[in-house]
């Protein structure tokens, strides 16, 4: 029972996609359209099941001392520092107790994972328990009695903070365009590992990269056609030969998810 | 040089057709040297409903006028009118109200701003009268009441045809051309609304060099447009559907029977079972990345089978599983099929919620952990299945520099170079979802393998056909795979 | 901490201070130059601490990595609170809340559908519950059900039927290199690019490339005889497609890499214009 009634649930919607396209009628649409719908908002339910992976794995890391558990405090200061500012915005001019605000919720987030995490040793339990309370009581003492700001968010176009904005711009932009631009270090060296490779495949495949690669040199024009060539004949028919394989492979698993053959996806093989 | 010219005005007419179709006085154009004698109007015009539809839309068929590319051949372009009640006006200015006036600060039953509030005031005075001290969100409200009252009597409205409406122009299509399609929005609440089940007109006329100088159409209607419930225009891929529904079918019940099926063994996949045992000798935990996929793909739900058969055998082993993952709904999935795994292998108790763990649904966050995994946790085998992007080089060059064993699959052909550079084993495209068959072995999943396998046989035959039939012109066999709409 | 952390850490900190009293000096003119070379020092500082990830892990890598982790994960959690739950289910399933949210209400007959999600939602949050965790798959299976049929669907059609039609290229010349017979063939045999041969060529390619490809996608036999021959041509072109793919790319990611050195020399350091 626990596993038949979503077995049925795969069988009818995945049934029902597929009649879908074949009903161009309003109705249909009107159906396609709702089940899309209802796909992304579950899917925001499920971030908070994320958050709180996260937040649990955090305090557990600190629980089990494990090597590096202080930069968990560093995980949970940027992710509920974040959510302050997602769901906070300044009134007037002036931000007022804004920022003490935002430490004393900072400080209960911590001392209260730090609670969680001493869940073993009643002594220290208590006494971090005691300090969480003091800063809770803070922290609602500043959102309550602090006029210059609220929870408050209208997001048209966008979230209200300027505080979001500048975490978005100075923080994660800068390591996530870092991140991204290891890639041209990483390629350099996976360049570097197919050139040793003394095969006749891997020699295929670096070979065929030289001349890509070539493309725009002034030394050797005749690689720029050789390169397009290669572009337009070759590698299209391997691209078609391998979409072709993968298409047969989505449409077979995607079949046998229907019909209920492929069930590794609920934990039965 | 008369066709030089009929190009020239065709091209004006096009450029202006947005603006013209809002309008519809005909203006002379007092440029035009030429009289223009009056061309034959076009034969045999008829409007029907669009076929393969979901409704709100029409096709409209004629004939050549007999003085188009023949005859005096003066025709430039063809106007087509819809006859159109005085009642859509009115939807066309609260239209105008609700969205285009106050274009700057965006629509009315949105906006709060002041200065909006005032452009709006001064067009709603003259259309609103007694509302014009009332807020924006009241007259909002108002236009909004007032659209659907109109919009509701539009059926009505059109019955009483030729009372109370006229030749609205819609469309401009130059010489030669023989059909158009008039679609409409599906929606009440989109400007140009259609609405099903309601008696429509249309007329066309041919159009000289000299505007003035025209011949309309005999009229057409009524018509109404309503959805269909079966697209033709797909019957190929229904017969798809039903042949590849069948051979799956087929060949998963032959292999139920206990027919033997032989399946070619796969380098990746003998690798999987030899990199766990490695990682449990090293006593080093086992490092599996579903990707970037979402539940919704498939390639990441080929790696949760996957992942069922790497953690049942780690949970025979004892080894330690890291499963970090980017999307929480893969999470709770993934949760799901390593739980069940242990209590397959018969070890629930070794089962640790947090193997599966959320990481961020951030692309590059969520690289900048697994590769602090990689090198913090210094894990023997990296498997990486699923989805993946462009952090797929930045996964595997950290994972090959780490010294682990890494063994990739990803359906994302643009990934696939730097994992065979990077990875010791790499399944691509296909091998990624003949992966679970070949790993659990279970006669089931093999015999969909084969049905894989009939349909790539049944391609490479129908390429040879096609190809024959393409040499030799013979279009019959080709249309076979056409699917239009 | 050993001392030789203690001096990196002091180095590292001064050379901050230093940059947001430099930077902030720099940039008086603006509004709030305090604080934008504070954040141009951060954004320096994150930068410098994740290219250090080259050498090795360390520190300072750990700790941007784990900010980021923790800053994005809420970054995506409050635009899917905001966009899709504010903006997409609250106005159609409740006026109160829609003032609240100050979200125009978007009343309309079928809108009770959307309560749906919101309990198949709900279910999915049973996994952290003690018991009824079970009750979680019911939304995961209407989500894997619903994508699967789509899935399905669409790539039947747009991998397979539209890629099939499509290698039906013609391998005796087509409308504007018509096969004239063999004797006009060798007589007019040339290297550029529009003639009758290449033309050719590349359909036969095509044609050989995409037949051998698929031989070897084949499960069900040995790679061995014809089959052999079929499936090691078929791997030769898939390798060399891989490579062309890589040389592609090659240029995008360094430019990616010239776009953070110039944030560092030209954005914080001043260095160049």
């Amino acid at each position: 029972m626990k596993r038949q009634i979503p077995y049925a649930l795969v069988f009818l919607f995945g049934l029902f996609m597929v009649f879908q396209y074949f009903v161009p009628h309003e109705s249909s649409e009107w159906a396609y359209e709702f089940l899309l719908d209802w796909i992304m908002i579950i899917g925001i339910f499920a971030l908070a099941l994320g958050i709180w992976s996260l937040f649990h794995l955090s305090v557990e890391k600190i629980r089990a001392r494990k090597e590096g558990h202080g930069y968990s405090y560093i995980t949970l200061a940027g992710l509920f520092v974040m959510i302050a500012f997602g769901f906070t915005a300044r009134h007037g001019e002036s931000w007022g107790f804004y920022l003490v605000w935002v430490f004393t919720y900072l400080m209960t987030i911590m001392l209260a994972a730090r609670t969680l995490a001493a869940s073993n040793e009643p002594g220290k339990r208590n006494m971090f328990m005691v300090a969480t309370l003091g800063f809770l009581v803070a922290t609602i003492a500043i959102a309550i009695f602090d006029d210059s700001w609220s929870f408050y968010f209208y997001t048209s176009e966008g979230l209200e903070n300027s505080m979001w904005r500048r975490f978005f711009d100075f923080v994660m932009m800068p390591i996530l365009s870092t991140m991204f631009s290891l890639l041209a270090f990483f390629i350099a060296s996976a360049a570097y590992r197919a050139f040793r490779a003394r095969n006749v495949l891997a020699t295929l495949l670096l070979v065929a990269a030289l001349i890509v690669m070539l493309r725009f040199n002034p030394w050797f024009p005749q690689m720029a056609g050789l390169s397009n060539w290669l572009m337009n004949v070759p590698n299209l028919a391997a691209q078609r030969a391998i979409v072709i394989g993968i298409g047969l492979g989505i449409v077979a698993t995607a079949l046998k998810v229907i019909l209920g053959i492929e069930r590794g996806y609920m934990g039965k093989g | 040089m008369k066709y030089m010219l009929r190009v020239l005005f065709s091209l004006v007419l096009f450029a202006t057709t947005a603006v013209l179709a809002q309008t519809d006085v005909v203006e002379s154009d007092s440029t035009t040297v030429v009289t223009e004698q009056t061309p034959a109007p076009v034969s045999m015009f008829e409007a029907k409903d669009k076929d393969n539809d979901h409704g709100h839309a029409f096709v409209l068929n004629w004939e050549l006028s007999a003085d188009d590319g023949a005859g005096l051949d003066n025709v430039l372009t063809y106007e087509v009118f819809r006859w159109t009640p005085n009642i859509s006006d009115s939807i066309g200015i609260i239209d105008t109200l609700l969205n285009v006036a106050i274009v700057d600060n965006g629509p009315l039953n949105q906006t709060t701003a002041t200065d909006a509030e005032q452009r709006i005031d001064s067009l709603m005075t003259a259309f609103l009268g007694p509302l014009a001290n009332a807020s924006a969100q009241e007259k909002g409200a108002r236009l909004h009441e007032l659209r659907a009252a109109y919009v509701e009597r539009l059926a009505e409205v059109h019955s009483a045809y030729p009372a109370n409406g006229y030749w609205r122009k819609i469309k401009v299509v130059p010489f030669g051309t023989t059909s158009c399609e008039d679609v409409g929005g599906k929606e009440p609440e989109n400007s140009g609304y259609i609405p099903d089940f309601t008696d429509y007109y249309y007329r066309v006329d041919a159009v000289t060099a000299d505007t003035l100088v025209r011949a309309e159409s005999k009229i057409a209607g009524p018509v109404q447009s309503s959805g269909q419930w079966f697209n033709t225009g797909r019957v190929p891929v229904l017969c798809f559907v039903i042949i590849f529904t069948i051979l799956t079918l087929y060949f998963v019940q032959a292999a139920k029977k206990g027919t033997d099926l032989y399946v070619r063994p796969l380098g990746g996949i003998e690798a999987v079972d030899d990199a766990i045992g490695r990682a449990t000798e090293m006593g080093k935990p086992i490092l599996y990345v579903l990707g970037l996929g979402s539940a919704a793909d498939v390639a990441t739900i080929a790696s949760f089978t996957i992942l069922g058969r790497v953690a049942k055998k780690v949970a025979e082993y004892q080894t330690e599983l890291i499963v970090p993952t980017y999307d929480p709904i893969v999470m709770s999935v993934a949760q799901e099929v390593v739980k069940s795994a242990y209590y397959d292998a018969g070890r629930p108790d070794s089962y640790n919620e947090d193997t599966v763990f959320f990481v961020t649904q951030s692309q590059f966050a969520y690289v900048a952990a697994v590769n602090g995994i990689m090198l913090r946790d210094l894990p023997a085998t990296n498997i990486y299945m699923g989805k993946f992007y462009a952090e797929s080089l930045i996964l595997a060059e950290t994972g090959a520099l780490a010294g682990s064993i890494q063994i990739s699959g990803t359906d994302e052909i643009a990934q696939i170079p730097f994992f065979i550079v990077a990875c010791d084993y790499t399944l691509i495209g296909e091998e990624l979802y003949a992966a679970s068959a070949y790993l659990g072995r279970e006669p089931v999943l093999l015999g969909s393998l084969k049905a894989q396998d009939y349909a790539k046989a049944a391609i490479i035959i129908l390429a040879i056909i096609g190809l024959i039939a393409g040499n030799l012109d013979w279009t019959g066999f080709t249309g076979l795979f056409e699917v239009t709409n | 901490m050993k001392r030789s952390s203690y001096i990196v850490l002091g180095v590292v900190s001064a050379i901050f201070v230093l940059s947001w009293v430099m930077k902030s000096m720099s940039l008086s003119e603006v509004d709030d130059s305090i604080m934008q070379g504070f954040l141009l020092t951060v954004s320096a500082f994150l930068t410098l601490s994740i290219f250090s990830f080259l050498y090795k892990d360390n520190p300072f890598y750990k700790f941007a990595e784990h900010l980021f982790v923790g800053v994005s994960a809420a970054f995506w959690m409050c635009q899917g609170f905001w966009s899709t739950l504010v903006g997409n289910l609250i106005p159609r399933v409740s006026e109160s809340l829609s003032g609240f949210f100050m979200v125009p209400y978007q009343p309309g007959s079928f809108n009770f559908h959307y309560w749906i999600p919101v309990i198949l939602g709900l279910l999915l949050l049973m996994r952290l519950a003690p018991k009824g965790g079970w009750l979680s798959r019911w939304p995961l299976a209407f989500i894997v059900g619903t994508t699967a049929g789509l899935n399905f669907i669409k790539y039947l059609r747009s991998d397979f039927i539209d890629q099939v039609s499509s290698t039906f290229v013609p391998l005796l010349g087509d409308e504007t290199n018509k096969w004239t017979g063999v004797g006009d063939f060798f007589s007019n045999l040339s290297l550029s690019a529009d003639s009758q041969f290449v033309a050719l060529l590349a359909n036969w390619v095509i044609f050989v490339g995409v037949f051998s490809g698929l031989v070897y996608f084949f499960f069900s036999k040995e790679h061995k005889g014809v089959f052999g021959v079929g499936s090691r041509v078929g791997i030769w072109i898939l390798m060399i497609t891989f490579g062309a793919s890589f040389g592609y790319t090659v240029m995008g990611r360094i430019s990616l890499l010239v776009g953070r050195l110039t944030f560092l020399f030209r954005d914080w350091l001043g260095l160049i214009s």
